[in-house]
């Protein structure tokens, strides 16, 4: 405090000190021993009204007697400044929280207390923010803990204090996991080290033993550039949703059963149809006794043995499933090979079969075999497509290409394309657009060879304007592979 | 004069064993491997009933019986759908063609056939070809 002295010698103009108290961005009020208002400002008028000739807490608290725990009177009790929350009520009746700064003022420096300044500020508004905040805060449906770098509980939102109780000090692995150690893939952890967002997933473990799955988010919780003390932590239970996730894939897996069920049985009834046929065929030959319709009816019989035998052994190579045998190999050698297979049926058919082979193409570890059957399928696809469609000139590409290390065959054609129906139905079990002549198992193999690879197959397909498919095998899945072969030869 | 019955069917042997029952039968069996050349042999040979496959590359049998069931020249031709694609009691046409316009098929005969019912049918559908009653039916049983 400056003493009196200092105050003479700064005593501003009336005016100035008059202004001064227009220009505090409070309410202002000057009360005395009596709580008495003896001086206040414009501010203090517009929102608590009409104030001389009252006391304080008629005006801030319309109250007809002092209040419970009067500030002011403590003040002038003991000369020091404080700053309190206060509810009080504006002229309109409104409830208002603010905060109040009171100050004594003395006229002599050594003596009682004369006077105090009562300076208030309105923070309802933000009050309300906060109160939404903690709302939000608490009713999310998602469980919100603040946790130090020791990783205990500081503070838990509603959600989570309803399941776990209030569990403030222990560590938030032993409340989700029952753990007595940190958890592996902590995404708090990686928060404290780099201050960043980090997300991941994470299964819980209640009293009882149940699993519960979460998606956990952490953020850091520090101003600026201060070190990271506190870190937020945000778990969703998405247990049901990864239960009902569970059950589509096994709904859409007994769907795939049940299509592949259908699938052989069309394929067998038309087998079966060839079948009838020749039996039919030859026994009405050998009513006739004529020997050209009995042979004609064995070959039908032949045919549709040989289909079987065909159907059998696609539907068991399929099925089945081996670990692919790999090998270093040039996937451009490869994709020549595959060229040089179909380049008389193209060149009948009138159709431009080139290969595209990236110089840049490194040796890779692939199963020859497998590769071979993919590319014979997607080959043979392209052709029959091109075949298929109404286009006069058509063509088929292979192109091979090694980025940023994947590795990918793409088989292009300009033929018919796809409807959408159709792009939809080409990986599953003996669809066929080629009725009779396809077993619809060749592009369900091919996917299959891929994923075996680690890789995956993409197609991109416009009705009217061809087919594009590839296949992409990341390396690194690659070598993987390898090393696994490598190992189980070894 | 023997009534005609075309075949429209991608597979070879389907074509043979048909034809032949057909024949035996006392029809003119007439078989297109393509609903293309089913088409063509429409035009020229006008035949009294048609018996067309679902499954066929290029194009399906149902495209064909939209094109022939839109045509005013061919449209009261009778056709059976002839497949393995449903049983018999599940085949639904609108599953294949929603559009109202187009009628669904006078008959769904489901592979493999049994002999003595598609005969029949063939027989129901045509009014029986002229030496059918005198043959009263195949003699090459099943």
């Amino acid at each position: 405090m400056p003493s009196g002295k200092t105050r003479q010698k700064r005593a501003l103009p009336p005016w100035v000190q008059y202004e001064l108290l227009q220009q505090v961005p409070f309410n202002v009020a000057i009360i005395d021993r009596d709580y008495n208002i003896i001086e206040a400002n414009d501010n203090f008028t517009e929102y608590f009204g009409k104030w001389r000739g009252k006391k304080c807490y008629q005006v801030y608290k319309k109250l007809d007697r002092p209040c419970d725990r009067c500030n002011s009177g403590l003040t002038f009790e003991d000369g020091q400044a404080r700053v309190s929350d206060e509810v009080g009520v504006d002229q309109h009746g409104r409830q208002a929280h603010y905060v109040v700064h009171i100050a004594p003022l003395k006229k002599n420096p050594d003596g009682p207390v004369d006077y105090v300044v009562e300076m208030s500020r309105d923070v309802t508004e933000t009050k309300s923010w906060q109160q939404e905040y903690q709302i939000l805060f608490d009713r999310v449906p998602c469980y919100i803990t603040v946790i130090d770098n020791d990783f205990r509980i500081v503070r838990a939102n509603e959600a989570f204090r309803e399941r776990f109780g209030d569990v403030r000090g222990e560590r938030c692995y032993e409340i989700y996991k029952r753990r007595k150690k940190k958890c592996p893939r902590c995404p708090a952890a990686k928060t404290f080290k780099d201050g960043k967002v980090h997300k991941s997933d994470q299964v819980g473990v209640s009293k009882t033993g149940a699993r519960t799955n979460y998606i956990v988010t952490t953020s850091p919780l520090a101003r600026g550039s201060e070190k990271i003390a506190h870190v937020i932590e945000i778990s969703t239970d998405i247990t049901e949703t990864k239960k009902l996730e569970e059950e589509i894939i096994e709904a859409e897996r007994l769907a795939a059963v049940g299509q592949t069920v259908a699938g052989l049985a069309h394929s067998i009834k038309n087998i079966l149809m060839g079948l009838e046929g020749g039996k039919y065929i030859v026994s009405l030959g050998l009513q006739k006794e004529d020997k050209e319709v009995i042979g004609q009816g064995w070959e039908i019989l032949e045919r549709n043995f040989e289909k079987t035998t065909t159907l059998v052994k696609d539907f068991l190579s399929f099925a089945k499933g081996r670990l692919p045998q790999a090998k270093m190999v040039n996937p451009n050698d490869l994709v020549m090979e595959i060229i040089n297979l179909y380049k008389v049926v193209a060149k009948k058919s009138g159709i431009d079969l080139r290969a595209e082979l990236d110089p840049k193409v490194k040796k890779a570890p692939l199963d020859p075999d497998g590769i071979h059957t993919c590319l014979t399928n997607l080959v043979s696809n392209a052709i029959d497509a091109c075949q298929m469609s109404e286009k006069k000139k058509c063509f088929v590409t292979i192109r091979t290409k090694d980025e940023r290390d994947v590795l990918s065959f793409e088989v292009t054609d300009s033929g018919g394309g796809m409807d959408y129906e159709i792009k939809k139905k080409i990986f599953t079990t003996f669809f066929t657009t080629k009725g009779g002549q396809g077993t619809g198992l060749g592009l369900l193999t091919t996917r299959k060879i891929v994923q075996e690879h680690g890789g995956k197959i993409i197609v991109r397909t416009k009705e009217g304007e061809g087919a594009r498919f590839k296949m992409e095998f990341p390396r690194k899945r690659l070598l993987a592979l390898y090393g696994k072969e490598k190992h189980n030869t070894a | 004069m023997e009534k005609k019955v075309l075949i429209v069917d991608d597979e070879p042997d389907v074509l043979t064993y048909l034809t032949t029952i057909l024949k035996h039968n006392g029809y003119t069996p007439l078989s297109a491997h393509t609903a293309q050349l089913g088409m063509e042999m429409v035009e020229r040979k006008k035949p009294d009933l048609i018996l067309i496959d679902i499954m066929m590359p290029k194009e399906s049998g149902i495209s064909l019986y939209t094109r022939l069931k839109e045509d005013r020249r061919f449209k009261d031709i009778p056709i059976v759908i002839i497949s393995g694609v449903a049983q018999a009691g599940e085949f639904n046409f609108r599953d294949f063609v929603s559009d109202k316009s187009i009628p669904p098929p006078e008959k769904y005969i489901e592979k493999p056939i049994r002999v003595e019912e598609f005969v029949r049918i063939i027989d129901e559908l045509t009014g029986g070809s002229s030496s059918a009653r005198s043959k009263a039916g195949s003699n090459a049983k099943r």
